[in-house]
């Protein structure tokens, strides 16, 4: 595929917008059409991003044939509707994650895409942050010899708003579903069993809901390792994004990036800066190479570095890391496919 | 008192680190015995002679039965420990013995029992409490820095395995590697553990296995107070020990990294490099076997609590069976389900 790629771009969030942004970089694309609901500023900001279509119909997107691919960045709800019917029209698809919150609604979108034949990508973008990309570089070309455990500490910097947490699917699914892809990518292996254990000790109205806002698990591999797994939904001093992998070899620690490294010494101690504070601003490289990818992969016709299968895999994941809470037990995998 | 007159059993390798900090290293104390084996008698009279150390016996009761001693440190086997707390008790000494009491629940209740009843102090060798490093984020803990705790994580991981033959008799990982991790766990929580749910694998050594063992595992640890804690532990560390804790709490949080002997960092073509960590224990927390002394030391002469007591070591010794239980039966296990 060397001509022109017509991307059109479904919502216009926080994600849609860097989306769009990101497309327009790359040569020989050209984002075609962006829906959304009307709203002053965000079609402002869209003219002004040069897109020539404009609409608040999604089906707008999806019916126009001189469009070839999608990016879906709408609320979680919408995705699969959306996922579906692009699969229909021929169209590959990039789509934020996840594709939906139950594992049922996930695999009858991965059914209608497989049957399209398609290209499918889903975004876990923080595989393609520079950090994590070496991590893996180094398990693959064994540097660190057979992996024995993976540690990863995931922490928000401020407690979200209790709207969203109402409709987030719960912290297992909302948030820790980037740890359990990040442990499958990191290892290469696949999630056998998942203990999981949670606690609202920041917002009481959290755990009203049945939620937790503090939370662990313990991942069993395939491969014999062993995963943990740390998130909070508030930290107070940024977005905590931690990764060790330790194997027969040695170990290789992923610490949190800064946006200045100067160290600034005086009677009262020794300071230096927090992390980069939240997702836009810690991952904002691996959006950019993400979609990069996705056109890389559009291009020369390869599958993507994330599939479907792992979306699915990662919501299984979150799925028994859910029920091991609420049953108080260690879940298996192989219970729930 | 002027000095602490102090008697030690057992002359291994940390019985003659512990009397060569007494004898160098800290003040207000005397070493006036050591008992050893008695094939090791001998060879412990020559060693000892450095320090001006001529008391060497063979039966433990000489020392324990001497009025002149205010003191017995115990190091000898852990098999031997709860029978010389309780000799030592009945002979109203005060003790010093290295972690564990036993790995048996029985013994460890019967020897904390002698203790109560004789009324002597007694201070548990959990040394890593008295680390520079780990006493800091117990400061802050207390100083309220981080606030409330939510989560502690510990990698505690050696550089190389045991042989199989200490793996058979160590009462496996939890009871003998994790028990630091546990009570380290509670030093900074300062709430109880109520559940604990473990995990092990054998990835580095098929021997530890066929023992019935552990060589890679993870521990997760629930407080009363909400608070949660990940441990991760492995037998060997291609690059040295790894001794690292954070707690993270409703302020921040607080992480002590590794000890390296230096801390210079070397940068050129092929990139930057810097010391792996102190290789193990020995090196890594020799300040702490010092302080642990000088603190129970100084609670003899000042008639005060000592910092780690016998109940230290019954609550991670439960923890520990717990874990193990745990992770052989693969399922939650509450501390109150062992502790019988």
């Amino acid at each position: 595929m060397t001509e022109i790629i017509r991307v059109g771009v479904i919502g216009a969030g926080r994600m849609g917008k860097i989306r769009v942004d990101n497309f327009s970089r790359i040569p020989g694309v050209e984002v075609a059409a962006l829906a959304t609901p009307y709203e002053a500023e965000t079609y402002e900001w869209a003219r002004a991003s040069g897109i020539p279509k404009i609409t608040e119909d999604a089906n707008e997107i999806l019916q126009d044939d001189s469009i070839q691919a999608v990016a879906i960045c709408s609320p979680t709800s919408t995705h699969s509707e959306y996922v579906i019917e692009a699969a229909k029209q021929g169209k590959h698809i990039f789509c934020e994650k996840p594709i939906a919150n139950t594992v049922a609604e996930t695999k009858q979108v991965l059914e209608v895409v497989t049957e399209a034949g398609i290209m499918f990508q889903v975004g876990f973008n923080r595989r393609y942050d520079s950090n994590f990309l070496k991590i893996k570089e180094l398990c693959t070309n064994g540097e660190l010899g057979d992996i024995h455990i993976v540690n990863i500490s995931s922490r928000d910097p401020a407690r979200p708003r209790i709207e969203f947490v109402k409709t987030s699917g719960g912290m297992f699914v909302d948030m820790m579903i980037h740890d359990f892809d990040m442990i499958r990518y990191l290892t290469g292996a696949s999630i056998e069993e998942v203990y999981a254990y949670g606690d609202a000790l920041i917002d009481p109205r959290i755990g009203e809901l049945g939620d937790v806002d503090t939370c662990i698990a313990i991942v069993k591999l395939s491969n014999g390792g062993i995963g943990t797994i740390d998130n909070s939904r508030e930290t107070h001093y940024g977005y905590d994004q931690r990764v060790e992998v330790f194997g027969s070899k040695g170990s290789a620690y992923a610490k949190n990036k800064t946006s200045h490294t100067v160290e600034i010494s005086t009677k009262d101690g020794v300071e230096k800066d927090r992390p980069l504070y939240y997702l836009v601003e810690r991952y904002l490289d691996s959006f950019r190479v993400e979609t990069e990818a996705f056109i890389k992969a559009l291009r020369e016709g390869t599958s993507p570095m994330v599939t479907g299968d792992d979306a699915l895999q990662a919501l299984l994941g979150s799925v028994a890391a859910t029920i091991s809470f609420k049953e108080k037990r260690p879940v298996r995998i192989s219970e729930l496919v | 008192m002027e000095k602490a007159r102090v008697g030690v059993i057992g002359a291994g390798r940390i019985g003659k680190i512990h009397i060569h900090n007494l004898c160098y290293r800290i003040p207000g104390v005397e070493v006036v015995g050591i008992a050893e084996a008695e094939a090791a008698v001998p060879a412990t009279q020559e060693w000892a002679k450095q320090f001006g150390i001529t008391n060497v016996v063979s039966d433990p009761a000489a020392l324990i039965e001497d009025p002149t001693i205010d003191a017995i440190i115990i190091c000898s086997p852990t098999d031997t420990h709860a029978d010389l707390i309780i000799q030592s008790a009945a002979a109203g000494k005060a003790i010093f013995c290295e972690k564990p009491i036993a790995n048996d629940l029985e013994k460890t209740k019967q020897a904390l029992a002698a203790v109560r009843k004789a009324g002597v102090k007694l201070q548990l060798g959990f040394n890593r409490r008295f680390d520079p490093n780990f006493r800091r984020l117990r400061e802050l803990v207390e100083q309220s820095e981080v606030g409330d705790i939510h989560l502690i994580r510990i990698t505690s991981r050696d550089p190389e395995p045991p042989p199989v033959e200490y793996v058979k008799v160590s009462g496996g990982i939890f009871m003998d590697m994790t028990i630091h991790d546990f009570d380290m766990a509670r030093y900074l929580a300062q709430s109880e553990v109520t559940e604990v749910y473990a995990s092990g694998s054998v990835l580095i050594d098929e021997g530890i296995g066929k023992a019935g063992d552990f060589d890679t595992a993870v521990s997760v640890l629930r407080f009363a107070s909400g608070a949660m804690a990940i441990i991760d532990n492995s037998r060997e560390a291609a690059y040295g020990y790894d001794q690292r804790v954070e707690v993270f709490g409703s302020k921040g949080g607080a992480m002590a990294y590794n000890k390296t002997p230096t801390t210079v960092e070397l940068s050129n073509a092929a990139g930057v490099f810097s010391d792996k960590p102190l290789y193990f224990f020995l090196e890594r927390y020799m300040d702490s076997f010092v302080q642990e002394l000088q603190d129970f030391v100084d609670c003899l002469r000042n008639d005060s609590e000592p910092p780690v007591t016998g109940e230290d070591g019954l609550q991670s010794l439960l923890i520990a069976i717990a874990a193990t239980k745990s992770a052989h039966e693969n399922r939650i296990v509450p501390v109150s389900e062992v502790d019988n």
